[in-house]
């Protein structure tokens, strides 16, 4: 009897003592639903371990003004009714300022009940949250002006080589809302260039071998191939277009979610030559950046594993941090809610994160997370810059959505 | 279930699912509770009992075709999609009510189900398999060229509504789901004990002896199917309703994989064992995911992602130990259970 006693006011204690910690903490929540096991698990983990170690680093630092974050991550495995279910899950944690819906599929699917709950989400590059302008931000410019960039790019290097006339560019993608984004505007952009765009050819993700696709545009005469879809896809597209002999003569091209360093570690010679458009530093310039690689090294050891995507992590927390501190100038931590954040958001226009992406170009206008983008170009196994950072032309506002 | 010492003394006391009063108290106070429960369940709490009631719905249409008549599916989520997309056409596009939506996306999966299902008429085990995996690609490539689900870009499918009560909460829809549920369990528990239930048996024990006493195997597989897919197609349009967007990564293969794990966990054959395995694989999904930042904060170095990831890793070691060690599921527990309870408390 007496020893369960014991026991039992042990566990009184250790519990009030845990009540007491979270209940008296000044805490606010961020909450990532990402897919850590799924098909774009390459790009998540690394980029939420940016994150999470950038706010781990806030925290032991003492926090913003005193108020801690708390991470809170969920593998939604790239499934919207498991992002859903968690969202509604977390939905009621005391101050969850933001929520990063880590798929189009999935911030669309929210957008109706973050609406609701006025709060505010980020969501990867989906124009459409541009066009219509909500509670939902995107990571960097959209797609398609993403897009649009790379073919200011292709017309620059079309002229560079002395080739007269326009290029033919081809286009191979996911089959998938994600595969086709960067067309609606971008195709319009293109062509107001004269770039003539050949037919697209999508298929289901998942394709191993993509000859089919890559010969049918080759016959069509590309000069120039986007490779769609999140690597490693773009990666084995080029895999199997060096197999073909095509990356001899034609100039392949990448979005956002290009080979990363995943990729150029297993085909580096395939992929000689690829240019890449990127809003976030990338390979070589992205592990040398000072607040990068300390933050690295002190979390994670040995760049044996370093992706490049932790840099964009880091820029979310920078964001989240500033978009913070400035709900905090309007109002008191007691009275802060996710309302307060959605507002400071679009307060942040031309913040800095370490130069890791362009500055903020949040605004009451805009909800892009910026305008700049960088062609990168792997060389000798590497990613280097091939230009420095550039205005990505509004291919958004081309397209009627 | 019977107590000790209880028996049937007439065919329809045999033929109740009912059989005693103290049944009826605990059905009834259950449905009493079932329907209370947004009183005073958690917001969080309600919307995981619509996603468990919409998958019943889904596992009671695959328990049908695979744990009833024997024909392995890997088409249920795409099923699901054609209702969901169906609901979602006739609401959005021809202005039509919820109401009438919700049984036509029945009628729709189940007739698109009798021609996924038309090749069990030639080949079966894992060939079958095979061809529901391909009937799954085919409808999805359909929704994302076709015009008129949306392409790629999807639906938006408005909240159900009354008059002018709108069901757009997931505590207002809750009572949609949790009816529908109810009705369609109702339905697939008396279907299994018809002259048509008895038929799929006899399809899943042995064919052959079964076309030999009589019973059409073209007309009882298309049945199963269409039957399956017509569940499959409801709970899509529920879904669609619910969440007010479909598109096509809604429906993915893992879905249809979930939906056998949760199968074999249960155990093929039963209707209980359909409820015992979705909620088995729900709640470990829903513990997974509450666990997993407190995994991470109480082992730092572990980091948030592989502590997220258990979760696949927890529904492979669930399948795989219940194929080893309870082949037939949660349900054959149940049977041991009430085996025990009707002897009770006499030991044999």
């Amino acid at each position: 009897m007496k020893k369960t006693s014991v026991i039992f006011l042990s566990l009184l204690c250790f519990g009030l003592m845990g009540l007491s910690s979270s209940s008296f903490a000044k805490e606010v929540a961020y909450l990532s639903l990402a897919d850590y096991t799924g098909p774009i698990a390459g790009l998540n983990v690394p980029a939420d371990m940016g994150l999470e170690d950038y706010i781990s680093e806030v925290n032991a630092k003492g926090g913003v003004d005193g108020i801690k974050i708390k991470f809170i991550g969920i593998d939604t495995r790239y499934d919207v009714a498991r992002a859903v279910s968690a969202y509604k899950r977390y939905s009621r944690t005391p101050r969850l300022l933001m929520v990063n819906s880590i798929s189009t599929g999935i911030g669309k699917a929210l957008a109706r009940l973050i609406e609701r709950d006025k709060r505010a989400q980020l969501v990867p590059g989906d124009g459409e949250f541009q066009a219509h302008l909500g509670r939902s931000f995107i990571w960097g410019p959209a797609y398609q002006d993403a897009f649009a960039a790379m073919m200011d790019w292709v017309m620059d290097d079309w002229k560079a080589k002395g080739k007269s006339g326009a290029p033919v560019v081809g286009y191979v993608s996911w089959d998938n809302p994600y595969g086709r984004e960067p067309l609606r505007g971008g195709k319009e952009y293109a062509e107001s260039l004269g770039i003539k765009i050949l037919p697209p050819e999508f298929f289901p993700p998942g394709t191993l071998k993509h000859d089919v696709y890559l010969n049918r545009l080759a016959e069509g005469g590309a000069h120039y191939i986007w490779a769609g879809g999140v690597d490693p896809t773009p990666t084995n597209i080029i895999r199997d277009a060096y197999a073909l002999g095509l990356t001899k003569s034609i100039q392949f091209l990448n979005g956002y979610w290009g080979p990363t360093a995943l990729g150029i570690g297993v085909h580096a010679e395939a992929l000689e030559g690829t240019a890449i458009v990127s809003f976030f530093l990338r390979g070589e310039e992205a592990k040398n950046n000072p607040v990068v690689t300390e933050l690295w090294k002190k979390h994670r050891g040995s760049f044996d594993q370093f992706n490049e995507v932790y840099g964009m992590g880091m820029s979310w927390g920078m964001t989240y941090v500033a978009g913070l501190k400035s709900a905090l100038e309007k109002t008191s931590f007691e009275k802060l809610e996710a309302d307060d954040m959605y507002k400071a958001y679009q307060r942040i226009t031309g913040l800095k994160r370490a130069g890791l992406q362009g500055p903020c170009a949040y605004s009451p206008t805009s909800r892009r997370g910026s305008l700049e983008v960088k062609i990168y170009r792997v060389k000798g196994g590497k990613i280097v810059p091939e230009t420095d950072w550039r205005k990505a032309p509004d291919a958004v506002s081309l397209h009627k959505f | 279930m019977r107590p000790c010492g209880v028996f049937d003394k007439s065919y329809t006391q045999d033929m109740a699912i009912i059989r005693t009063w103290q049944h009826w108290v605990i059905l009834l106070s259950a449905l009493i509770l079932l329907y209370l429960f947004p009183l005073f369940g958690s917001y969080y709490l309600i919307s995981f009992m619509n996603l468990l009631a919409i998958t019943v719905i889904v596992v009671l249409g695959l328990q049908i075709v695979s744990g009833y008549c024997g024909q392995i599916s890997f088409g249920q989520a795409a099923f699901m999609a054609v209702g969901a997309y169906t609901s979602s056409v006739l609401t959005v596009k021809f202005g039509f009510p919820f109401w009438i939506a919700l049984p036509v996306s029945g009628v729709m999966a189940g007739a698109i189900g009798i021609i996924g299902g038309a090749p069990s008429l030639r080949i079966k085990g894992f060939y079958l398999a095979m061809a529901t995996i391909a009937i799954h690609f085919v409808v999805i490539w359909l929704i994302l060229h076709l015009d008129i689900t949306g392409s790629f870009k999807g639906l938006y499918p408005p909240s159900p509504s009354l008059g002018s009560f709108q069901f757009d909460t997931d505590e207002r829809m809750y009572y949609i789901i949790m009816t529908v549920m109810i009705i369609m369990t109702y339905c697939a528990r008396n279907l299994v004990r018809t002259k048509v239930g008895r038929a799929f048996v006899a399809i899943r024990d042995n064919d052959l002896a079964g076309q030999v006493m009589g019973v059409s195997l073209y007309y009882y597989k298309l049945l199963a199917f269409f039957v399956s897919c017509f569940y499959a197609g409801i709970a899509g349009s529920l879904w669609a309703h619910l969440i007010t967007v479909v598109n096509s990564e809604q429906f993915t293969l893992l879905h249809a994989l979930e939906y056998v794990g949760m199968l074999i966990i249960g155990g093929m054959g039963s209707i209980p064992g359909v409820f015992f395995g979705v909620l088995f694989i729900r709640i470990l999904n829903e513990v997974v995911m509450f666990t997993s930042p407190v995994l991470a904060k109480a082992f730092p170095w572990l980091g948030v992602s592989p502590a997220a990831a258990l979760g696949l890793t927890a529904f492979g070691l669930a399948v795989a130990v219940f194929l080893i060690f309870e082949p037939r599921g949660l349900a054959h527990r149940w049977e041991i259970f009430k085996a025990s309870y009707r002897l009770y408390p006499f030991a044999y």
